[in-house]
């Protein structure tokens, strides 16, 4: 039984590891099957569900979606949408979500790494339970918050502020679980190369620019990516604090399938639109790969 | 002292700002709200306006009389029991078999059954929208058709010949192909702690794959598997935005999709906009989260996870 097991192999060989891979598979169907709909309808006449869907492969989807043609078979009048807009809009707040996240997290995971202050356990527990913390409470107060701060902004300057709020709102979601990852990634560099910029006469600011950040890069990058998705991702926010003609990739998806549209949608020009939409997950999912696995094991763990 | 706690501040204060602005203010202003009659966001005339407990009883009552509250309380219940079974038990079962079989292939199924958890929501919505459409073209009508199960399209989570129990499927079978991944990473990365002579060792002596299993993988990750139920149990029982997707476009039906969590939140943003009772709904939420949060806490050991800081000057 025992042959065959070397160092670093599969720990189960022959038929029974087939098994295994067999099993896994037909258990990810479902997973496989449902992507696969999505891309493949995008490029075809018709919902591409099954195996033995005839189908056409056509650009046409793709045209429409870009023209911001939604409603190719209605006979309706309908004005063109800036579908462009919507796209620029979501980068605007994965961008700004991962600047935010960023610029918070970074100083504060230093901090907890290498100091020693007043409630500094206090404040790490403290992080994780607000990392688990009911998110719909959060968003009724947040809103009172937006809805108050709002009559104070001059109305040329509301969609900036729907934006920048949108923004900080959505990014404070993510500091707690970004600075645990981070600090990770802070406590695996070797103390004694601050304490020499430090001996030099550097401020801590300046060592951690100097000596530190270069060696946890791997860090930022994987927080900046977790940042940036969450951000993309985003519909409940979005939807919520945005003004109805801002758009996102996924607002516009949500009101092409919202009750009251559906007679008049698509479904083919939907799916271009969600496999567009896809497309930055799955290159970050391939650049990745173990950073990713490893990152989100090590900052769930935390 | 002093100059070492600037200094700290100093570092702390980007986190401490926003920790402050947009999780303690929105939290008390939460528990304020669910005190006042606020209806439509009119937070200038109303949030001075005190109702006292009127909330909080006009919740009980709901959830004595209303019908449609009672779907509402069930599926809660119903989702977050049979979730957290599929994401602890199926996290186990996936986290084992990816273990067990070569290293490239495992890292191909860990990758395919985190995409899930990774893909945009309108997106993940849009694939079993897709999936469970109730015309002829949905993929499972499709599929069923094409085997002579069905003769005719079916609507799956709205024909009101199957609710609940359809509804419920859909809900917990979509929520928990995005909750798996978090037990299947965590026991994953459990059990490439577990020195490999140890398994190698108990191969050499004849154990077959169940006993090493049974006898070694599962009783190595026992405070895991305690860790991921209750933090799943937090994280469904609070959960809303993929239920939000899946009632929003008709996928399910909207009460027997519909858990507390999102009650709260369709209740203060789109149906009544009644932000106090909203807010009522949401603090009891609160305390149930809270409360279990403070158990993982004790479960984590996390004392021990808090090293000193190194490099205190």
């Amino acid at each position: 039984m025992g042959e065959g097991i070397g160092e670093g192999g599969p720990l189960v060989r022959g038929t029974m590891g087939i098994v295994i891979i067999l099993a896994l598979l037909l258990a990810s169907l479902p997973i496989i099957m449902t992507y696969s709909t999505l891309i493949l309808t995008s490029f075809a006449n018709t919902i591409v569900s099954s195996p033995w869907v005839k189908f056409r492969f056509t650009l046409e989807n793709w045209r429409l979606f870009l023209e911001g043609k939604l409603a190719p078979t209605a006979g309706v009048v309908y004005t063109p949408e800036d579908i462009l807009r919507f796209i620029v809009n979501t980068a605007i707040v994965a961008g700004g979500v991962t600047l935010v996240v960023l610029a918070a997290s970074v100083t504060s995971a230093y901090a907890f790494s290498r100091m020693n202050f007043f409630m500094r356990s206090g404040m790490m527990r403290l992080l994780i339970l607000l990392h688990a913390f009911p998110g719909v409470a959060l968003i009724v107060g947040v809103y009172a918050i937006y809805v108050f701060l709002n009559s104070y902004i001059p109305r040329d300057y509301s969609v900036y502020y729907s934006f920048i709020f949108v923004i900080i709102a959505r990014a404070s979601l993510e500091i707690p679980m970004a600075i645990w990852i981070l600090k990770g990634f802070f406590d695996r560099v070797p103390w004694e190369l601050e304490w020499a910029t430090i001996v030099d006469g550097g401020s801590r600011l300046t060592a951690l620019r100097t000596a530190v950040l270069p060696l946890v890069k791997p860090g930022i990058a994987a927080v900046a990516i977790f940042a940036f998705l969450a951000g993309w991702e985003d519909l409940i926010y979005v939807l919520v604090f945005l003004p109805p003609h801002e758009k996102t990739l996924a607002t516009y998806i949500e009101s092409q399938l919202g009750s009251g549209t559906l007679e008049t949608t698509y479904l083919p020009v939907v799916a271009a639109a969600g496999t567009l939409y896809l497309i930055p997950t799955i290159i970050f999912f391939v650049v990745t790969q173990r950073l990713l696995l490893e990152t989100m094991s090590g900052g769930l763990k935390g | 002292m002093a100059r070492r706690g600037r200094q700290a501040l100093f570092f702390l204060l980007p986190m401490l700002i926003l920790v402050v602005a947009f999780y303690i203010l929105p939290l008390i202003l939460t528990a304020w709200i669910s005190f006042t009659p606020l209806t439509n966001w009119r937070v200038r005339d109303q949030l001075d306006d005190f109702v006292g407990l009127e909330n909080y009883v006009n919740l009980y009552y709901l959830a004595r009389y209303d019908p449609d509250f009672h779907k509402v309380l069930q599926t809660t219940l119903v989702f977050v029991t049979f979730t957290l079974f599929i994401n602890v038990v199926g996290g186990l079962v996936l986290a084992i078999l990816t273990y067990l079989i070569d290293e490239r292939i495992s890292l191909a199924y860990r990758l395919l059954w985190l995409l899930p958890r990774m893909t945009p929501l309108a997106v993940f919505g849009l694939l079993w929208y897709y999936f469970f459409y109730g015309g002829p073209q949905g993929t499972l009508n499709s599929f069923l058709l094409k085997l002579g199960v069905i003769d005719e399209p079916v609507r799956w989570g709205t024909d009101p010949a199957m609710l609940p129990y359809s509804a419920w499927a859909i809900i917990v079978f979509v929520n928990g192909l995005v909750g798996v991944s978090y037990g299947m990473i965590i026991f994953y990365s459990a059990f490439k702690n577990i020195p490999r002579e140890l398994i190698i060792a108990a191969r050499v002596d004849g154990a077959r794959t169940w006993e090493v299993i049974r006898h070694i993988l599962v009783p190595m990750v026992r405070w895991h598997i305690v860790f991921v139920t209750v933090w799943q149990l937090l994280s469904l029982i609070t959960s809303y935005t993929h239920l939000f997707v899946l009632v929003q476009w008709s996928v399910v039906d909207k009460w027997y999709g519909t858990t507390l969590a999102l009650y709260v939140f369709n209740t203060a943003f789109f149906d009544v906009k009644n932000q106090g009772f909203a807010a009522a709904a949401a603090v009891i939420l609160v305390i149930i989260g809270s409360i279990l949060g403070l158990v993982t806490l004790r479960i984590m050991r996390f004392s021990q996870m808090i090293s000193p800081p190194r490099g205190d000057i």
